[in-house]
């Protein structure tokens, strides 16, 4: 089955490549805007990489190096002097991280998921109101209602812990909405005959519309962490044990010129993790068929 | 007639089972953030010295205050709204591109996949900060820095300008033209996240469908416009929202709000601001909706 299927794909790839052939010079065009534009933006990256091995004095050279002259890993060492001096041990803050950044990704993806089903295959009074509030919600900008925000936190005596930052990524509008629209492109007789052989909405929600949208909460998921991961909860989160590892790595940026060294590596830490995440989400976003089951 | 109701309630029923987890945090926190800010927007708001804070309700004079008393607000409301749509045609047909381009299969799809999800890495938030604060204690203070940017895109633009007036091209055209020059890295950066949800929405199509084209015998270009695009429309409408609301969190009507509430501590004044803009944003965006959603396809 598997087999066939590689093997039917396989003959399309040679097929559509013969018919591109016609247009080699399209081709090379398109290669080389993705090439000017992939190095585009790929140049800060090699700067935060290559700032991270580069020597301090080597790092305030004006105009700045795009690969290190002297290639050295003390900056790696000095931040580890750093981290072991710290005053709250810093495999603490790894672990308040792992708790706020996988919390509240999962937490998001699970609820928008489950939101977005009803909203989008069943028909309920009040659903459009709902829909429409959603939107709503995302124009209202943490930048403006930090104070709304905070006093609502407060009133629910959740200040100070861990629900502060992970609760509000639970009921974030933009997942609800991607998820909504990608269950919609769901067949309606698909989820008819799962009903017909006796399943309940839990049963074909969690088998039949999860599978098939795996691209969809497979992206949300990139994107909330991305979202989680920069969070340095430093609006709600008082006591050092509870604050992640966001905010000591941003003290160590802060604390001067003579610890730049450190913030370079800093800096590769904080960009190489989303990254790593990334890739390894991405690549699980295989072909997921919509139809797949269905025989029209 | 007695059943097909019990039917729709017990429906009813399940689909709010569904939602309830995330409802309840919604309401709690976002729809009491929203009344907060409508409270706020309607009184003077009293920071009390040991902590705390009174209102007193004063009407709809914040609101006059925002609209025709401070010098800024209306020019930076309609500004934002302008860039804002001369950016979403833009952000979207690029993304779009992009997504198709990388879709294909090729070696390293993953790798080039990463590198165009990166300005959302590199700029969001913290790696910006701290690539910001290393920057400055480098080189001496943020003023220097944007010395150091600021000639180099205005050389560029006004070369630009330029050739196209020489061109006698229509001003218009042209100003349309040279803001997107200016703008272009903030447009590749803005189209990130557009690029990952079109993938998605690409993945998403049946192979079914292009296998039963291609034996048809359709062009590549018929089946762009028969089955692809058709078939991520509805994503163009997520995306156009997404859009709007990610160039509306990061325009300047919305840090004028922020520095009226924590510069100037007129809280009043800027949820008046921020209701305001909000408004007009979402007028926009219903019409934006209204347009597309007419001519969505969905696959039912």
């Amino acid at each position: 089955m598997i087999n066939d299927k590689v093997s039917l794909k396989f003959h399309f790839h040679i097929k559509r490549h013969r018919k591109i052939n016609r247009s080699m010079a399209g081709n090379v065009t398109l290669f080389i805007f993705m090439g000017i534009a992939g190095i585009f933006m790929a140049i800060p990256l090699v700067f935060v990489v290559s700032n991270a091995f580069k020597p301090l004095d080597e790092l305030f050279r004006y105009p700045p190096t795009l690969f290190p002259r002297h290639i050295t890993t003390n900056n790696f060492s000095d931040l580890f002097v750093l981290m072991s001096n710290s005053w709250v041990p810093f495999s603490r803050y790894i672990l308040n991280t792992i708790i706020i950044t996988g919390g509240g990704t999962l937490g998001h993806v699970i609820v928008a998921s489950l939101a977005a089903y009803p909203l989008a295959k069943h028909d309920f009074p009040g659903k459009n109101l709902l829909f429409s509030m959603v939107v709503l919600s995302l124009m209202f900008t943490w930048q403006v209602t930090q104070v709304p925000n905070y006093l609502i936190i407060s009133k629910l005596g959740i200040n100070n812990t861990y629900l502060a930052v992970i609760l509000p990524a639970f009921a974030y509008g933009l997942g609800l909405y991607l998820m909504k629209q990608f269950m919609e492109q769901i067949p309606d007789s698909l989820l008819e005959s799962a009903r017909l052989d006796g399943a309940s909405e839990f049963r074909i929600f969690w088998s039949i519309v999860m599978p098939n949208v795996k691209p969809a909460w497979l992206t949300l998921a990139i994107l909330q962490f991305q979202t989680m991961w920069g969070n340095t909860g430093s609006q709600f989160l008082r006591d050092e044990q509870l604050k992640p590892l966001q905010y000591a790595l941003f003290q160590i940026v802060n604390s001067g010129p003579a610890r730049q060294g450190a913030a370079a590596v800093v800096t590769l830490i904080i960009a190489a993790v989303p990254i790593i995440f990334f890739l390894i989400f991405n690549s699980s976003i295989i072909e997921t068929m919509t139809t797949s089951g269905m025989k029209e | 007639m007695n059943k097909r109701l019990t039917l729709k309630q017990r429906n009813a029923i399940v689909g709010l089972t569904f939602i309830l987890p995330w409802l309840i945090g919604f309401l709690i926190y976002y729809v009491g953030s929203l009344f907060l800010t409508i409270q706020f927007s309607l009184s003077k708001v009293i920071i009390g010295k040991t902590g705390g804070y009174t209102t007193s309700f004063i009407g709809i004079s914040n609101f006059k205050n925002a609209l025709l008393v401070d010098p800024n607000f209306n020019q930076i409301l309609v500004n934002s709204i302008i860039d804002i749509l001369i950016d979403i045609p833009f952000i979207i047909f690029f993304s779009l591109f992009i997504a198709i381009l990388l879709n294909q299969k090729f070696k390293g799809r993953a790798f080039v996949r990463a590198i165009f999800f990166l300005p959302i890495l590199l700029t969001a938030g913290a790696v910006q900060s701290s690539l910001q604060l290393a920057t400055q204690h480098i080189m001496g203070g943020a003023s220097a820095m944007m010395k150091e940017l600021t000639p180099s895109s205005g050389v560029n633009v006004n070369y630009f300008l330029g050739i196209f007036q020489e061109l006698g091209l229509p001003s218009v055209l042209v100003d349309y033209v040279t803001s997107l020059v200016s703008r272009i890295f903030d447009i590749v950066r803005a189209s990130s996240v557009q690029i990952i949800i079109f993938i998605a929405a690409l993945q998403s199509i049946p192979n079914s469908l292009y296998e039963s084209a291609k034996i048809e015998g359709a062009t590549s270009y018929e089946i762009f416009w028969k089955i692809t695009f058709p078939m991520v429309t509805p994503l163009i409408l997520a995306n156009v929202v997404y859009t709007v609301v990610d160039s509306f969190v990061n325009s300047n009507v919305v840090e004028l709000a922020f520095n009226e509430a924590f510069t100037n501590y007129n809280y009043g004044l800027s949820a008046a601001m921020s209701i305001l803009s909000t408004v007009a944003i979402l007028l926009i965006l219903g019409l934006i909706t209204l347009f597309i959603s007419r001519r969505t396809f969905y696959y039912n």
